[in-house]
C-alpha cells in the first residue's frame, strides 16, 4: 500500500514537472489559427455554458417588450457589437473569422438564450473569448436595453436593423452645414455624422424616444464638461463611453459646440404607450412638479428645482444643464439614476445629491414631466 | 515625618493641585450650569450645592462611625446602642432626608413650568439635523429669522416654542437653566430669565445623528438698548455688496443655486432648507458654533463641508475654483 502511494506521488511529480517545463520552455502554441482541440473546445464550451447558467439564476428580468428599450439597444449594437457580432445591414467582417472562438451569429445564438442568461453575458463579458464586459457596470439599465433588442435581433431584415438603429439618418446624405440659433450656417463635423447623430440626431432633438435626450441649445459648457465626465468614468454609461473612445478632447469640445449652437428646440413628440396617462392625469402631475420646481418640499428638505435650472429656459450657471422641453422618461432616469447613487457626472453633479435623497419616485415623475412641458426655447 | 512631609508636598503639587485645578475650571466658561447667569440655572444650581454639603456631611458621618467602630473601639458593641444606629442611620434617617429633598426639589416645579407674563418676548427654535432655525416672533407673528444664534435682553423673561421636523433634539442652555426636548410632531415650552449680561454656550442634549456634538449655538445676553439696536440690525434687510470682490460673490451665490436652500433677505434667494444667511456676517460663529466667522472658515464650509459636519445636507462645491470660492467668502463675510 504505502509502496503505491509513493509510485503515484512520484509519478505526479513527473507530470507536474514536465508541464512546468512545457510552459516554461514556451513550445505550447497560443495560436488563435490553429484553434482549439476538439476536446478543448467541447470542455470550455460545457463550462461557459454551466458557468452562465449557475450565475444568470435569480436575476429578474424587467419587461423589456419596450420600443424605446429595443431602439437604445439597438443605437448602443451599432457602436459596440457588430464589429465582431456583424448585423442583419452588414455581415462580420472577414478579419472576426480569423478569431478564436469566432464571436457567434445573434440570430441563432439569442433562440437558444434566455434573456437573464443574455444579460449576464453582455454585462459581465466572457474571459478569454474578446467579448468584453460592460464599460459601466453600474448601469444594469443600460445592459437591458440590449437584451431587449438582441430579443428582437432574429426577426430583423437589412430596413428594419437600419430603422433600429439609425432612425431617418443616411450616412451618405448628410448636409454639410445645418441652421444654428443664430440664423447663420453651423459646419456639421464629420464625428457627429458618424458618432452622434444616429441616436441624438444631426438637429439635437433626440428620435422620439425618451432615451437619447435632447442636446440642442444645451450649455456649452456643460457638454464639454460632460463629455469629459464619460470620457473619464466619472459620468456612467458603457454607450457613452463607447463612443468618445475614439474622439479625443479637441473633437470633444467641437461636438459640444455644435450642439450648444443648434436652435433651442424641445423634444420630438414621443408615441404613446398603452400605460400613457390620461390628459387629466398628465396636467395634474404637470401642476404638482410645478410645485416642486418652484417652491421645493421644504418639509421633505427638498429645494426648489429652478434657483437651479430656471424654468424660463434661461441660464444662471453655464455649468448646469437646461431642463426645459427634455424628455420626460429621460430627466426621470436621470433622478433615479442620482438616487441610486450611479449616475456621476461634472464636477457638480453632488449637488443633486441632497435633493433627489428626499425626493418621493412620484415626484420625480412629477417634476420631470413639469421640465419636459417647458419651452426650450428663452422666452423674451 | 519630615520626609512624609516632603513626599506628600510632592505628591500634591505634582499631581492633587493640576487636577483640581483642571476639575474646578470646567466650573465656569460659557457651558456651565454652576456658573449660572439666568434664573433657572441659579435654582438648579442651589439644589446641586445643597445636596452636594448634604452628601458631604452624611459621608462624613458614615466614614467616621465606620473608623471609629473599627479601629477607635474594635471588638463588640453595645447590641441595643447598635441597633438604633443602624435603625436610625440606615432606614429613618434616609427616609427623612431624602422626602425632604424631593419636596424641596418639586417645590421648584411650579416656577419652572410657568408661563411668562403676557406681552414677554417668545422665540421659535426649530432643532435641525443639525443646526438651529431661530425665529422672533411679534404678537405671536413671525418677526425675523435667523440661525445658531439667539440674543436675549438682560432682566427680561423669555419664553421659547421648541420644535423639531425631523428627530428628537434637546434645547439646554446650561448657563441660563434647565433642558427640554424637542420632539417632532409637538411644541414643547421653556421659559429663561436671564440675570447677567455675557456670551454663553447652549447645546443639543438628545443624541440626534452623526454630528450631534456639532450642533450648538452661541446665547448672547446684553444690556436692553444693545439688545434693542441687535434687533434693529437683524429686521433689516441683507447689506448690498459695494466693493468688486463681494459683487462677483453675490453673483456666485445666485449663480450657484445658493438661493435653492439660504434664503437672504432682500434679494431673490428665499430658500427654507437651510439656515437664513441675511446677517450671518454678524454671528459668533458659523456652521451652528463649529467654525469661527471668518473668510477663511467659509471657505472650509463651502469646499469641505461633509469634513466640518459629516453626513450635513449640504453638497460640497467643486466646481468653484479658489479664486470665486474667496469671492463668494467674501459677500458672505460682508452680510453682518
Amino acid at each position: 500500500m504505502k509502496q503505491h502511494l509513493k509510485t503515484i506521488v512520484v509519478f505526479l511529480l513527473i507530470v507536474a514537472v514536465c508541464g512546468g517545463l512545457a510552459v516554461v520552455s514556451g513550445v505550447l502554441p497560443i495560436r488563435a489559427s490553429d484553434g482549439h482541440w476538439a476536446i478543448t473546445r467541447w470542455f470550455l464550451n460545457f463550462s461557459k455554458e454551466r458557468s452562465v447558467a449557475f450565475h444568470s439564476g435569480g436575476i429578474k428580468v424587467p419587461d423589456l417588450d419596450r420600443q424605446d428599450l429595443v431602439v437604445k439597444g439597438a443605437g448602443h449594437y451599432e457602436i459596440g457589437c457588430l464589429q465582431c457580432h456583424g448585423s442583419p445591414k452588414r455581415e462580420a467582417p472577414r478579419v472576426v473569422a480569423y478569431m478564436t472562438p469566432k464571436p457567434p451569429d445573434i440570430a441563432s445564438l439569442v433562440k437558444e438564450r434566455e434573456p437573464e442568461e443574455l444579460f449576464y453575458i453582455v454585462k459581465h463579458g466572457i474571459l478569454m473569448t474578446g467579448m468584453p464586459a460592460w464599460p459601466s457596470l453600474q448601469r444594469d439599465d443600460e445592459v437591458w436595453s440590449v437584451v431587449a433588442f438582441l430579443l428582437k435581433y432574429p426577426e430583423l431584415d437589412h430596413a428594419a436593423y437600419r430603422q433600429l438603429a439609425l432612425g431617418e439618418l443616411d450616412l451618405n446624405e448628410a448636409p454639410d452645414t445645418i441652421e444654428g440659433a443664430d440664423g447663420g450656417s453651423l459646419d456639421v463635423p464629420h464625428h457627429i455624422v458618424e458618432s452622434c447623430a444616429m441616436c441624438h440626431g444631426l438637429e439635437g432633438r433626440g428620435r422620439g424616444h425618451g432615451v437619447f435626450p435632447v442636446l440642442a441649445g444645451q450649455n456649452e459648457a456643460y457638454l464639454v464638461e460632460t463629455l469629459i465626465a464619460y470620457r473619464d468614468d466619472k459620468r456612467h454609461s458603457g454607450t457613452m463611453e463607447a463612443v468618445l473612445g475614439r474622439l479625443d478632447v479637441d473633437d470633444l469640445r467641437r461636438l459640444a459646440e455644435y450642439y450648444a449652437n443648434l436652435p433651442a428646440t424641445a423634444a420630438l413628440p414621443v408615441s404613446g404607450t398603452d400605460d400613457s396617462p390620461t390628459d387629466q392625469e398628465r396636467t395634474e402631475a404637470i401642476e404638482r412638479g410645478r410645485q416642486i420646481a418652484m417652491e421645493g418640499l421644504p418639509e421633505q428638505k427638498v429645494p426648489s428645482c429652478a434657483d437651479c435650472h430656471p424654468i424660463d429656459g434661461s441660464t444662471i450657471n453655464d455649468e448646469y444643464p437646461v431642463l426645459n422641453g427634455q424628455y420626460a422618461d429621460y430627466l426621470e432616469l436621470q433622478l433615479e439614476l442620482f438616487a441610486e447613487g450611479v449616475r456621476g457626472g461634472t464636477d457638480a453633479a453632488n449637488l443633486m445629491q441632497p435633493v433627489v435623497d428626499h425626493l418621493e419616485p412620484e415626484q420625480m415623475r412629477d417634476v420631470a414631466l413639469f421640465y419636459a412641458a417647458q419651452p426650450r426655447e428663452e422666452s423674451p | 515625618m519630615n520626609r512624609v512631609h516632603s513626599v506628600l508636598r510632592r505628591w500634591s503639587t505634582r499631581w492633587l493641585f493640576p487636577i483640581v485645578a483642571l476639575m474646578l475650571g470646567g466650573c465656569a466658561g460659557p457651558q456651565s450650569a454652576l456658573d449660572p447667569a439666568g434664573q433657572g440655572a441659579e435654582d438648579i444650581a442651589r439644589i446641586f450645592w445643597i445636596m452636594v454639603i448634604g452628601a458631604t456631611i452624611i459621608w462624613i458621618t458614615v466614614i467616621g462611625l465606620a473608623i471609629y467602630a473599627l479601629r477607635l473601639k474594635p471588638g463588640p458593641h453595645h447590641r441595643r446602642r447598635s441597633g438604633v444606629w443602624i435603625i436610625g442611620g440606615g432606614v429613618i434617617a434616609p427616609t427623612v432626608i431624602l422626602t425632604g429633598l424631593v419636596i424641596y426639589s418639586l417645590a421648584f416645579l411650579p416656577q419652572l413650568l410657568a408661563r411668562p407674563p403676557e406681552g414677554s418676548l417668545q422665540i421659535k427654535v426649530e432643532g435641525l439635523q443639525w443646526w438651529w432655525r431661530v425665529t422672533y416672533l411679534e404678537n405671536g407673528e413671525p418677526d425675523f429669522e435667523l440661525a445658531n444664534e439667539i440674543h436675549l435682553p438682560v432682566g427680561e423673561p423669555v419664553e421659547f416654542l421648541l420644535s423639531s421636523p425631523d428627530v428628537i433634539h434637546s434645547f439646554w442652555i446650561p448657563a441660563l437653566g434647565g433642558k427640554v426636548d424637542m420632539i417632532p410632531g409637538r411644541e414643547t415650552r421653556l421659559t429663561l430669565m436671564p440675570t447677567r449680561t455675557g456670551t454663553f454656550r447652549g447645546v443639543c442634549a438628545e443624541y440626534c445623528g452623526a454630528s450631534h456634538a456639532l450642533m450648538n449655538f452661541t446665547v448672547v445676553v446684553e444690556e436692553p438698548e444693545d439688545y434693542q439696536q441687535w434687533l434693529a440690525e437683524q429686521r433689516s434687510p441683507a447689506r448690498q455688496p459695494a466693493e468688486e470682490l463681494t459683487i462677483l460673490g453675490r453673483e456666485l451665490f445666485v449663480s450657484s443655486g445658493c438661493g435653492a436652500c439660504h434664503s437672504v433677505r432682500g434679494t431673490d434667494a428665499n430658500g427654507r432648507i437651510a439656515p437664513d444667511l441675511t446677517h450671518v456676517g454678524s454671528r459668533h460663529k458659523l456652521g451652528a458654533d463649529v467654525l469661527p466667522n471668518d473668510r477663511a472658515s467659509f471657505e472650509r464650509w463651502i469646499r469641505h463641508t461633509d469634513d466640518v459636519k459629516p453626513d450635513v445636507l449640504m453638497p460640497e462645491y467643486h466646481s468653484l475654483d479658489a479664486a470665486e470660492l474667496t469671492a463668494l467668502a467674501a459677500y458672505l463675510e460682508s452680510l453682518d
